[in-house]
């Protein structure tokens, strides 16, 4: 039989089993519902926001009742006018963070202390237009600064970076301990004598980290969806901008699983029959959980430093800290194509191996095979 | 024709297989026997390509044997396995296509087999659920599903009820007279007496006997002679030069002699001692031809 209608059979089996099991169905709709119930509390404690605007006197009639009005749509925000005096006794204000902006109506001019607040801007610009009696779409207001705006990433792209890295590093280990509970159930009941009489190893170890992949995949992009879905259609408190860097998380899961899934069936594949699939995993979920502590800890001290610039391209922890990263200070494009150079390259290096190492593990009972003796077997063989 | 050709294999000090050699023709069965850890574990698994050999090489049809040759194989290891948490029928079917059968020929035969052995009320059963004589009968169904061309059965017997035993043994007869080559192990020296014509014996690693079993036993160098006295005095045994007593009861005698020693001698210098009941006189059985060659 071809390797590829083998592979395809395993995989299968792999998937059907799998989804006949209720923790997985059960799994999915958990997380969903946490997801939903986190948006629903998010707006239930979102404070109701106040517009603070800051504009020099005479004010325009009506400029008031508009802003009220093209607030509304911001989660019906409020609305304080401050008339000042001058443009100087404005800026004081904005210096102060009394208002948010100051808009000079006379100049067609919004200016924002430090960061341009889209909310605040396109509010004013709605309500300037509407006192002017003019439609869009050219921008009415010419935005600026007093200071250069800083980089600190906003508190959503915080929220989308270190949630989107937990995910990752949780539906990592998750299916993960999927494949090396699946290895080391077929080593210790012996049925893998029998698969692997008609089955070349290495299509057993592809089909069940493809199958087992493709369902992390499926749960995974159906999250991921909602949680863009729910970005996008504003329930989510956080710019819609931010929906790509969540949607990173899809593509960096299938690098990272084939990597480390390949990693977990090889650690299942050299343990003794005595050992349990928990025992067994636990040096590759050490590494993943060193990759996940050590990414958490370099991008919060400082996201743009040159560790946080190695890590991004290191194949362990490009999974976790690419898409994090991305989401806080985003990432140039020559180090998404270098990471995944890198870490294609580590998973072909890694498959090699496994495949060599598998069947020797697989087939060596008793008290399970090192990794250095499978490393000298193979060598020798 | 499986031929295995002077296959050797060390693990680390120890010699499992020592240039062991024999063969299975189509439509034969072969029962291979010998005492634990003489290597027909480690033989039967080099068929499938789950020992590397040192030396040798397993021919079917006189060449060497790969993944293409394996699927028309059928292999029921020695520590049974299948999927505890996987429905029966859906089992055997998932083996018959990964052995090459389509979808609708897997689980035609997987259901089929089922039936055949009495296992069809629980085909939907997982196999954890089954008792463990149903485990036994479904592993069986594992090697048989995809029709194959040889079949490897590594202590079939083992475990079996005596009703499961005939069933099984029906089974590789029929097999057999399908053209199957069957190769199975076991230590139930009796039964393969009763169902198999040829056998082989390996010991340490090398094949002591091999051939038609009547024949071997014919060849062997020692004569067997049961005795039944009424009445002989406690440990009385007639005195023949190299003679062996193999079992002693009330009465009964049952010795081992070589093949030059004139039963009617026996027989007479038994009739002096006491009167005698039952007296029979013929080539050894396979359990004592077996403890001959595989004498430590």
């Amino acid at each position: 039989m071809s390797g590829r209608r083998a592979l395809t059979l395993v995989a299968t089996r792999e998937i059907r089993e799998r989804l006949r099991s209720k923790a997985f169905i059960a799994s999915t709709l958990l997380i969903l519902a946490l997801l939903a119930v986190s948006a629903v509390i998010g707006r239930l404690f979102d404070p109701q926001r106040t517009f603070d605007y800051a504009v020099t006197a005479p004010a325009p009639p009506g400029l008031a009742v508009a802003l009220q009005r093209a607030a509304e749509p911001f989660d019906e925000a409020k609305v304080k006018l401050h008339t000042v005096d001058s443009a100087q006794a404005g800026r004081r204000l904005l210096e102060d963070d009394k208002v948010d902006a100051l808009l000079l109506v006379s100049n067609d001019r919004l200016v924002f202390r430090k960061n341009v607040d889209a909310q605040v801007a396109a509010a004013a610009d709605a309500a300037v237009r509407a006192v002017r009696n003019k439609l869009p779409p050219e921008p009415e207001l010419t935005t600026s600064t007093l200071h250069p705006p800083d980089d600190e990433p906003g508190d959503a792209a915080v929220l989308v970076a270190y949630a989107g890295s937990l995910l990752l590093f949780m539906s990592l280990a998750f299916y993960g301990q999927w494949v090396i509970s699946g290895v080391v159930e077929e080593k210790n009941n012996r049925v893998v004598e029998v698969i692997l009489s008609a089955v070349r190893p290495r299509d057993l170890l592809a089909g069940k980290v493809i199958g087992i992949g493709t369902l992390g995949l499926a749960q995974l992009v159906l999250v991921v969806g909602f949680a863009v879905g729910l970005l996008v259609t504003g329930v989510f408190d956080v710019p819609a901008s931010l929906g790509a860097d969540v949607a990173l998380v899809v593509p960096w899961f299938v690098l990272g699983f084939a990597l480390y899934a390949v990693a977990y069936a090889v650690a299942g594949a050299l343990a003794s029959n005595q050992q349990n699939a928990e025992t067994a995993a636990q040096p590759v979920t050490y590494a993943l959980l060193t990759v996940y502590f050590a990414s958490y800890i370099v991008l919060a001290a400082n996201a743009e430093g040159t560790l946080a610039t190695v890590l991004t391209v290191f194949p362990l922890t490009a999974p976790l800290v690419l898409p994090a990263r991305s989401a806080l200070v985003g990432v140039p494009l020559w180090q998404h194509a270098l990471a995944i150079v890198l870490v294609l390259a580590a998973i072909y290096a890694l498959v090699r191996f496994a495949g060599r190492v598998y069947a020797l593990g697989l087939l060596h009972g008793g008290s399970g095979l090192g990794l250095r003796a499978a490393l000298r077997i193979a060598r020798e063989n | 024709m499986l031929s295995i050709d002077a296959i050797g294999k060390r693990f680390g000090e120890v010699t499992a297989l020592d240039g062991c050699s024999f063969n299975v023709e189509r439509g034969r069965m072969l029962g291979f026997l010998g005492p634990n850890g003489a290597g027909k574990t480690t033989t039967m698994r080099a068929i499938f390509g789950l020992v590397e050999l040192d030396t040798g090489a397993v021919l079917w049809d006189g060449r060497p044997i790969g993944p293409v040759e394996r699927l028309r194989f059928g292999y029921m290891p020695e520590e049974r396995g299948l999927y505890p948490r996987m429905r029966v029928r859906e089992q055997l079917a998932y083996l018959g296509r990964l052995h090459g059968l389509n979808a609708r020929d897997a689980d035609a035969a997987a259901s089929e087999w089922l039936t055949r052995l009495g296992l069809a009320d629980r085909a939907d059963a997982k196999v954890v659920e089954l008792s463990h004589g149903n485990q036994q009968r479904a592993q069986l169904a594992a090697a048989l599903v995809h029709t194959p061309e040889l079949l490897v059965l590594d202590e079939p017997f083992a475990g079996l009820d005596p009703v499961a035993v005939r069933t099984l043994a029906q089974v590789l007869r029929d097999e057999a007279a399908r053209g199957v080559a069957v190769l199975f192990s076991s230590h139930q020296l009796d039964l393969v007496e009763e169902i198999c014509e040829e056998v082989a014996i390996i010991d340490r690693g090398r094949i002591v006997a091999e051939g038609n079993l009547d024949a071997l036993r014919r060849a062997s160098e020692r004569r067997r002679i049961a005795l039944r006295l009424d009445g002989a005095p406690p440990g009385w045994e007639p005195e023949i030069r190299g003679a062996d007593v193999v079992e002693r009861t009330n009465g009964d005698l049952r010795l081992l002699v070589d093949r030059d020693v004139d039963p009617q001698a026996v027989l007479a210098a038994a009739e002096r001692t006491a009167p005698v009941i039952g007296f029979s006189y013929g080539p050894p059985s396979l359990a004592e031809l077996f403890l001959e060659l595989v004498e430590r």
